[in-house]
């Protein structure tokens, strides 16, 4: 079986990216799948979220400055999950001007051939739309963007749509686009609409689990757990097993 | 395009291009004028579309609301049977119960006897009841009961939300 590529990415900011990140990965690796999951923010947060917190460690920048094969670079995070830290040197990366459209596509050459025993290579992206990003989208043959339920999400929708459609034209390829709706808060009426909005433009591509607004996704990063160690009996953690469940199988609205 | 309902909190909807052309607007100020053009037009095909909408919206909460009980912001003696039969119901269906507690802002020993009856119902049947997002007013008074802990609204459940 071919190693499943997948961005998770939404250039705005705290649309719960990393959340999604740390916990659907780990509830895929608890389910004996082989998960690798690269942190492409400069911000080091996914690292954290897992509880590697050296900020020396280099990682992921070393493997694209063409230093460190990417296979010298995992860590062992959890049973089955993999992580390829950020590493200091990550937005020297985001600053490159130099190398033409090859400066894009150093992740996926990195990748290539490599990692062909895992399952899924999860890419964290950063909430910006440069050279990082552009590397995750040369690399993913899926792409995964997490959702707010707030007008602002769905404006910033729309310009990654059109960054997706872009890339989609120029590599001569069409993503699998999933959706997650993330920090969803039932009682909200604009919750709902923007779900329904969502619905009208992304038929069958957003996924069946909803991720609800929950104090304990805050906390959990802070103590180096995922929700399914810091709390494995709340709500949240039911939360993305079902959404693991989902993305597995493809159950969608 | 516009989100049609005149009571939508979504002033204009900007992943409209997507099914209009296929292009994404070159310029953000055309999308909003535009969106305000159509919505200060009473065209018949914006009411082909408000069904539209309006039969997804009912299609989600469908979804969403399965399993999922909204609560009144006022429980008392004289609503506790309908919501009695609603619960029963409700925990027939379902392995999961979701009580959305977040609007109530009196509720009486009545409803909140049925609550700990329908805690007690659940667990013999190995099924689980959560309350979401309790009001102030909800645990104070759970607390008052000495209830807090059994219905899982306590502090330090309350955190887990």
């Amino acid at each position: 079986m071919s190693v499943r590529v997948v961005a998770i990415i939404n250039q705005k900011g705290g649309v719960g990216k990393t959340t999604t990140s740390t916990n659907l990965t780990h509830a895929l690796a608890k389910k004996g799948y082989k998960v690798t999951v690269i942190d492409l923010d400069p911000q080091g947060h996914l690292a954290v979220s897992f509880g590697v917190t050296s900020p020396q460690i280099n990682g992921v920048d070393a493997v694209m400055l063409d230093e460190k094969n990417i296979e010298q670079q995992v860590i062992a995070a959890r049973d089955n999950l993999q992580l390829i830290v950020a590493g200091p040197r990550l937005q020297e990366i985001e600053q490159l001007t130099d190398g033409g459209a090859q400066r894009g596509d150093l992740l996926r050459k990195a990748l290539h051939e490599n990692l062909q025993d895992q399952d899924f290579v999860f890419v964290d992206c950063p909430p910006s739309s440069g050279v990082l990003v552009a590397n995750a989208l040369f690399a993913a043959d899926e792409v995964l963007i997490p959702m707010t339920s707030d007008f602002l999400a769905l404006q910033g929708l729309s310009h990654l749509v059109a960054t997706l459609k872009r890339f989609e034209s120029a590599l001569k390829k069409k993503y699998k686009i999933s959706l997650v709706m993330s920090r969803y808060v039932t009682t909200r009426r604009i919750s709902k609409e923007v779900l329904n909005t969502m619905l009208k433009h992304f038929p069958n591509q957003v996924l069946a689990t909803v991720i609800r607004e929950a104090s304990v996704l805050a906390e959990c990063p802070s103590f180096g757990k995922t929700i399914l160690e810091y709390r494995p009996g709340s709500r949240s953690a039911r939360d993305f097993r079902d959404l693991a469940n989902a993305f597995l199988e493809g159950k969608v609205m | 395009m516009t989100t049609k309902n005149k009571d939508s909190l979504i002033g204009f909807d900007p992943l409209a291009w997507i099914n209009d052309d296929d292009k994404p607007p070159d310029q953000e100020e055309t999308l909003v004028e535009q969106a305000v053009d159509n919505a200060s037009v009473d065209k018949p095909e914006n009411e082909v579309l408000i069904a539209e909408v309006s039969n997804q919206i009912s299609e989600v909460s469908e979804f969403i609301d399965n399993s999922k009980i909204l609560l009144e912001n006022t429980l008392n003696i004289s609503t506790v049977a309908e919501l009695h039969s609603q619960l029963v119901q409700a925990l027939q269906g379902n392995e999961c119960l979701e009580i959305d507690a977040a609007n109530v802002n009196s509720i009486d020993t009545a409803s909140l006897q049925l609550f700990v009856v329908l805690k007690q119902e659940a667990l013999k049947l190995n099924k689980d009841i959560i309350f979401d997002f309790p009001s102030d007013k909800f645990i104070e008074a759970a607390k008052l009961l000495g209830i807090d802990n059994m219905l899982g609204v306590d502090q330090a459940a309350a955190g887990f939300f």
